[in-house]
């Protein structure tokens, strides 16, 4: 009698214990391969984007294969354009310097206009007596970053067509380095910076880039053996024609089979008008920075670069919109020449025209944001933002980039099951 | 007249709906409702044990019209299950979200009355599909199918419909004008049992 009742008991616990093994082994799995759950995840979401391309290209009589082939090479060669695009903005080591004299120029410029402060340095308006603390060092810590080293300064300076010693006014670039030597022998003097007159300080982009300069074959492979696994995934993923559903749902329960079907149509559903929605946002946002910075005068190149980033980082709400605004400011704040199609923008006044330009790309986008996304899954904006942060706590910038789209698709799946557990009478 | 004429383009339908009897007898208001909600819409031959998917869709009249690659397409959206004997497979109340069509075994179709009771309404034998109307929507069912013996069905969900109308509208619209055909010439015979007579119906035809 005891042996029939603990026959069942003991089967009963067994289970318990297996599937909690279960759970824990899957649970250890993805910890330990959670370097490939980002590649893998974007390609899968790359694959459920161009999905109803390949079934496209399948109704004109175009093999699946073929067509999953072609819109690969059409990734490489999009990959090959965006890289050739990204190396004509990246700045060459001389015009790099040149950058970076003229940023450190315009930025202590600005801060000794704005506070009013004399040629010492240590007295300003009111404002400056009332924010010199918090700002000061904040204004040392940018000059030290901005700052040539010795060896930076030479190859600066041999690069200049007038020579080292070209008279005033003549070298514009020149006559901003000499400025900005004299702006740090000051701060040296006031005690707020690194003594500088000697040797100014070693700057970080020399001192970071060291280390991938030098081994970039190891970085090289480490990026490669993670990201491998996404053409592999993309592939198999477009390739599959519903075997993927058919294998989860014939692991089912029969009373659970029609539920099943149901949360899985409107999970489909979901994630297909968000990502669709949000690529056509996206796109349409960036659109509208790269038109209406090059409308202020800051060149194309560099409203291009905006308007990517921004692009990309709209996935995150209000991320798109604040990249906007800090890449336009820091190029009105620090960079150089502006050709403007409105008349009444200057140097003096870019900063507002900016600030204007992004303000009216997020008004555009509240006004197509309904028509892109619809219903698509809204979230309130509390929930965003934890999300995110425990999205960057887990796997980075990317967890910050995947949070929304699987907070969002948690949100369906359980509105969905519930809904559906309901109407079958299950719960 | 426009009634007439969509009588005329139904009446083959109708007829392998509510075939004659031997000797030309008439046909019991109830039983002749019961055939035209559940009876068999085709004289297709009786499955064999051991065919293929891809054999048995050709078969099903839902997908006659289908091409060879329209089959195929289709034998990989839909799916197949398997039920125990006794084991419900729709029931009355609840939404569907699927049509079924009979690839072996025996279903039976019921309905609970008010009083806690079940009354027997129709045996459905392979070919045969039911709740055709759940994969056009999502619909409350009036009954219940429960299986007599091992049984096995091929479902097409609602959802996989709309997949295949998304990226073939093609063989989808074939299949749903199958559904049309079907349900209207379900509707008229149930029409014509209850309020004309089926003997009244058939000389008509």
């Amino acid at each position: 009698m005891s042996a029939t009742a603990a026959g069942p008991a003991g089967g009963i616990v067994l289970k318990y214990v297996a599937g909690i093994a279960a759970v824990a082994l899957t649970a250890a799995l993805a910890w330990v391969l959670r370097s490939l759950i980002v590649p893998a995840v974007l390609s899968g979401l790359l694959a459920y984007i161009c999905r109803p391309l390949v079934s496209t290209l399948e109704r004109y009589r175009v093999p699946r294969r073929v067509a999953i082939g072609l819109l690969l090479l059409g990734f490489v060669l999009a990959t090959l354009f965006i890289v050739a695009r990204i190396r004509m903005i990246v700045p060459t080591e001389i015009e790099a310097l040149e950058y970076r004299v003229h940023a450190l120029y315009v930025l202590n410029d600005h801060y000794r206009r704005l506070m009013g402060l004399d040629a010492t340095l240590s007295r300003g308006n009111r404002a400056y007596q009332f924010l010199h603390a918090d700002l000061d060092p904040l204004v040392d810590r940018a000059n030290q970053m901005l700052a040539l080293t010795s060896q930076e300064r030479q190859l600066f300076l041999s690069t200049r067509p007038g020579g080292a010693d070209a008279p005033p006014d003549t070298d514009r670039l020149l006559d901003e380095d000499r400025a900005n030597l004299q702006t740090l022998l000051q701060r040296a003097r006031l005690e707020r910076a690194t003594p500088l007159a000697a040797e100014p300080p070693v700057l970080r982009p020399a001192t970071q880039t060291a280390p991938t300069m030098t081994r970039p074959l190891s970085w090289l492979a480490q990026v490669l053996s993670t990201w491998i696994i996404a053409p592999f995934v993309f592939f198999f993923l477009l390739s599959d024609t519903g075997e993927i559903k058919r294998g989860l749902l014939s692991m089912v329960p029969n009373r659970l089979f029609e539920p099943a079907l149901t949360v899985m149509a409107d999970l489909d559903h979901a994630l297909g008008n968000w990502l669709r929605g949000l690529f056509l946002e996206c796109c349409l946002l960036g659109i509208s920075v790269v038109v209406l910075l090059a409308l202020i005068g800051i060149p194309l190149r560099w409203a291009i670069a905006i308007g990517i980033f921004t692009g990309a980082t709209n996935v995150v709400p209000y991320l798109g919109s604040a990249v906007a605004l800090a890449g336009g400011l820091a190029y009105a704040l620090l960079a150089g020449p502006i050709h403007p199609m409105i008349p009444l923008v200057t140097h003096d006044n870019l900063a507002i025209w900016v600030v204007l330009a992004v303000a009216a790309a997020e008004l555009l986008k509240n006004i197509y944001e309904p028509v892109v996304l619809g219903s698509a899954a809204k979230l309130h904006p509390l929930v965003i933002v934890i999300g995110a942060t425990g999205g960057a706590i887990l796997f980075g910038l990317v967890g910050v980039l995947l949070a929304i789209p699987a907070i969002s698709m948690l949100k369906v799946f359980v509105a969905s099951t519930t809904r559906q557990l309901k109407a079958y009478g299950l719960i | 007249m426009a009634w007439l004429k969509e009588t005329s383009r139904l009446a083959g339908v109708r007829k392998l709906l509510l075939p004659a009897r031997e000797g030309g007898q008439h046909f019991d208001t109830p039983s002749a409702s019961l055939r035209a909600l559940f009876g068999p819409v085709s004289r297709s031959a009786p499955v064999e044990s051991g065919t293929d998917l891809l054999g048995f869709l050709k078969r099903v009249y839902l997908f006659e019209d289908l091409k060879h690659g329209d089959l195929a397409r289709l034998a990989r959206i839909v799916h197949e299950r398997r039920y125990r004997d006794g084991e419900w497979i729709s029931e009355q109340g609840k939404p569907g979200a699927a049509l079924f069509v009979l690839r072996s075994g025996t279903v039976e179709i019921t309905r609970r009355t008010g009083d806690g009771g079940e009354i027997p309404l129709a045996t459905l034998e392979p070919p045969s599909s039911f709740d055709e109307l759940a994969a056009v929507g999502e619909v409350a069912r009036w009954y219940s199918a429960r299986a007599r013996g091992p049984v096995c069905l091929i479902a097409l969900g609602a959802s996989d419909l709309d997949a295949l109308g998304e990226h073939f509208p093609i063989p989808a619209n074939k299949i749903l004008r199958k559904l049309a055909r079907i349900t209207a010439a379900r509707l008229q015979m149930l029409v014509e049992a209850h309020c004309l007579g089926a003997d009244d119906g058939e000389r008509r035809s």
